[in-house]
């Protein structure tokens, strides 16, 4: 009996050191953290947030993060002395680096001076390294998720008819779709704005539904009122807290992979790398689709697609040109964009595309439109004009989710789903702590479910 | 003078039909809506004899697309009738011993089926369904499920179009009824039962991307060339317009062409749903419209009656001319329909049953 006693006194002693266990980079779940007052850090109780990223750096706090178990990455501008600065902040305890900015000659001295600790470079678009084996891509770069408004506070039409959400989710698909690197997405609340706590919900929903990660930047409003401990705020504070939990508590969402009978073949390193292009053109639609990077095209890529999209059809190696004329041949709809349409790359601080390329998109994205019509290309969606949605599939097949962000400032009733016959389970989970099975009934496409209301965010598990 | 013409051409005749109206205080969508509106159709008289062993087919208000929403509100607690009334509408039918019940409605820009169109609103399509025996729907922007459109000659001196080509639907029923909402209208000053049988006409014939020579079965855009402007005519395989050198401008024609419209298919039943709405114009597109809660049903077996007592409802003389609200810049629709014959626009004659309309007065106009 006494050895029992010692032996669970040794394990409890232990706690506070297995507590404090750093995890694995693919674990962080980071947020820049505003304050420097070792205090602070209670606001991280209940919170999955487990990385902060400091642009100022105190022994006595990065102590304090790590008696916690929570993570400290220094953020470093690329001017300078970096190397220096990530010396210093090593001698601090921080976990590791990050540099937020381009660094003309590469991180290389930055890494040799941060000893093998995490380097993290938060990169412009355009200089992600794809393809590398860093365990996390980052990126500054990101438009600010939400309706589109018009100067006069309308609400900006899209050539779909309905209303244009401004969204990241093309991009992290695109750049998803090159590889398995986490993504960070470090786009900062716009200035000078002050920012709903709804907001902040679709921002995180909005990197989350695609498999990345919204490095949580809180505006300065909002830092002060949370700060204060205002009850309205720490309301506000604590959705966002449950709603990245959510999307924590089913890691296995981030190892999905997008899946439609819809294949988008595009350079992600070109256009794939600017938002309001046409992945998200179909986003818009609702329209399940698989991004393809033009390098990855393959057999194996189109498997199961019934349609396809080349949207630079001049960039194909014979090859790939090949692997097109095969889908073609055993069935599969191609559409290819105009001759001569070469696909917009992201330029200095531009990611979205400029008026003339978006008119001529647009006329891609009537060509899809009109092949797509009403088939169900994985799921379809009923209304859902105000939301984005994102359809995975587990690598075995047999799983699929599809994840709703609303953007709206009211929540949606009478949200319909229709997907092929193979669903013959579907589960609804919410943020809210909803977890149902939902009545599937036969439709014309194979099985239909309805979803009562969706606030900010739901997902459905569709289950052979 | 535009605006004189039409009572000009009303003076002459025998005095048009009148028939009762009833109004019913409905606060909100949340209460017995079938309730209220089986009170409206007993103070009718009843509507067995109208619609037993019968097709009956209920245009319903979905104008629009379903995306494009006022403040995110669903389109039934704005512009679009709204789902509850079509739900109790569809039960009343069947208890009433119709056959069969097709909702008919020519969406923005879609020759799809009309349940698509439902569901992006937010409709429960299988609650419709199941209200009655007999539930059909069919979208009327095309040839739908028929192999030929259906001409509706416009009886008498029809203002714009000798004769209009139809789904089928209109013409393959006992019955029809105009389920609409109390709402105002940018160009016809207000959408009631009679406007909202402008929908009536196909995208196919007279959108603005209809066929030349035949219909476009498969319309994407509205009608503002062919039946707004008059910037080209519908596809030639329709009757094309009688005055080709009349007025352009929407405010003359749109008001002519639903008086037309409703002369040659002709409304059994009149619902206005003012339940829930907008004021200051017909959908989320117009900048001025914001939400109101007249809370009230209106029914009538005459529909130009109907939507006189609901005009007044508004707040608005139902015999106002052109340059008073609320047409302030169209000629007023219910007096085009008036001088076909179609009903009185003569409060005097109408006689409103239920809720007098000083009780369900909610000015449209603050």
């Amino acid at each position: 009996m006494w050895m029992r006693v010692l032996r669970w006194g040794a394990v409890l002693g232990l706690l506070p050191l297995l507590h404090a266990a750093a995890p694995p980079p693919s674990d962080w779940v980071p947020m820049r953290w505003p304050w420097s007052d070792p205090a602070s850090l209670e606001l991280l109780s209940g919170t999955p947030i487990n990385c902060l990223l400091l642009k100022t750096v105190l022994p006595d706090f990065v102590q304090a993060a790590a008696a916690r178990g929570v993570v400290t990455l220094a953020v470093l501008a690329p001017d300078g002395d970096v190397a220096g600065a990530a010396r210093r902040a090593m001698a601090a305890k921080v976990t590791g680096i990050v540099i937020e900015g381009d660094l003309p000659e590469g991180a290389a001295t930055v890494r040799e001076a941060a000893g093998g600790a995490p380097v993290i470079e938060l990169t412009a678009r355009s200089r992600m390294p794809l393809g590398s084996n860093a365990p996390i891509l980052g990126t500054y770069q990101g438009v600010w998720p939400g309706i589109a408004v018009e100067a006069d506070g309308a609400k900006k039409a899209a050539p779909t008819g309905s209303v244009w959400i401004d969204t990241n989710t093309g991009f992290i698909r695109a750049v998803r779709a090159w590889g398995g690197a986490t993504l960070w997405m470090a786009n900062q609340p716009p200035p000078k704005t002050v920012v709903t706590g709804a907001r902040y919900l679709e921002v995180v929903a909005d990197a989350a539904i695609s498999g990345a990660r919204w490095v949580l930047a809180l505006d300065d409003d909002f830092t002060a009122r949370l700060a204060r401990r205002e009850p309205k705020t720490m309301a506000d504070w604590k959705r966002i807290a449950d709603l990245l939990r959510y999307f924590e508590q089913h890691p296995e969402w981030r190892h999905m992979q997008e899946y439609g009978k819809l294949a988008i073949v595009q350079d992600p390193a070109k256009g794939g790398l600017l938002s309001g292009g046409i992945l998200d053109m179909i986003a818009v639609r609702h329209t399940p689709v698989r991004p393809i990077p033009r390098q990855h095209l393959t057999p194996e890529a189109l498997a199961g697609a019934t349609m396809a999209v080349n949207v630079d059809a001049d960039a194909l190696t014979p090859e790939q040109k090949e692997v097109l004329r095969d889908f073609t041949r055993s069935g599969g709809m191609l559409l290819t964009g105009p001759p001569g349409w070469k696909d917009q790359s992201p330029q200095g601080d531009k990611i979205t595309l400029d008026k003339a390329e978006l008119e001529r998109l647009n006329d891609i994205w009537r060509d899809v439109n009109s092949m797509v019509g009403r088939r169900n290309m994985g799921v379809r969606l009923f209304n859902v004009s105000s939301m984005l949605s994102n359809l995975l599939a587990a690598a075995d097949g047999k799983t699929a989710v599809v994840h709703l962000v609303n953007y709206a400032d009211y929540p949606v009733e009478n949200v319909a789903a229709h997907f092929p016959a193979e669903y013959k389970r579907a589960t609804l989970t919410t943020p809210e702590g909803v977890e149902k099975s939902l009545e599937v009934y036969p439709t014309e496409e194979g099985g239909g479910v309805d979803i009562d209301k969706v606030l900010v965010c739901a997902t459905i598990k569709l289950e052979q | 003078m535009i605006g004189a013409a039409p009572l000009l051409t009303a003076a002459p005749g025998p005095e048009p039909p009148a028939a009762p109206v009833s109004i019913a205080r409905c606060a909100s969508y949340d209460e017995d809506v079938t309730a209220r509106l089986a009170t409206l159709f007993n103070q009718l008289g009843g509507i067995d004899g109208l619609v037993r062993n019968k097709t009956v087919t209920v245009k319903l208000n979905m104008t629009g697309s379903p995306g494009i929403r006022f403040q995110g509100q669903a389109p039934g607690l704005t512009h679009y009738t709204h789902p509850k009334l079509v739900g109790a509408t569809a039960y009343l039918l069947g208890r009433a011993g119709a056959r069969r019940i097709r909702f008919v409605e020519s969406p923005w820009a879609t020759a799809g089926p009309l349940e698509d169109v439902m569901l992006d609103s937010g409709w429960n399509v299988r609650s419709l369904q199941s209200a009655a025996a007999g539930v059909e729907f069919e979208n009327t922007n095309a040839l739908g499920k028929s192999k030929a459109y259906s001409r509706f000659k416009a009886p008498g001196n029809p203002y714009m179009f000798p004769a209009y080509d139809l789904n089928h639907a209109y013409e393959d029923t006992d019955v029809f009824v105009s389920l609409a909402k109390l709402k105002n209208h940018d160009i016809c000053g207000v959408t009631l039962s009679l406007k909202n049988c402008f929908g009536n006409a196909p995208a196919s014939i007279y959108g603005d991307d209809a066929g030349v020579d035949e219909p476009n079965e498969k319309p994407t855009s509205g009608r503002e060339a062919v039946l707004h402007n008059g910037k080209r005519q519908p596809s030639r395989s329709a009757p094309p317009e009688l005055h080709p050198g009349s007025s352009r401008e929407p405010g003359y024609r749109v008001p002519r062409i639903v008086a037309d419209l409703v002369a040659a298919r002709p409304i059994h039943l009149a619902i206005i749903d003012g339940v829930e709405s907008i004021a200051g114009g017909e959908g989320p597109w117009i900048k001025r419209i914001r939400m109101v809660k007249p809370g009230v049903l209106m029914a009538g077996l005459n529909p130009v009656s109907t939507d006189a007592v609901a005009t007044a409802v508004m707040g608005y003389s139902p015999r106002a001319v052109r340059g008073t609200a609320p047409f302030r810049t169209c000629d007023n629709t219910l007096l085009l329909a008036e001088a076909h014959g179609i009903g009185t626009t003569d409060l005097r004659r109408i006689e409103v049953r239920g809720l007098p309309i000083e009780e369900a007065l909610y000015r449209y106009d603050t």
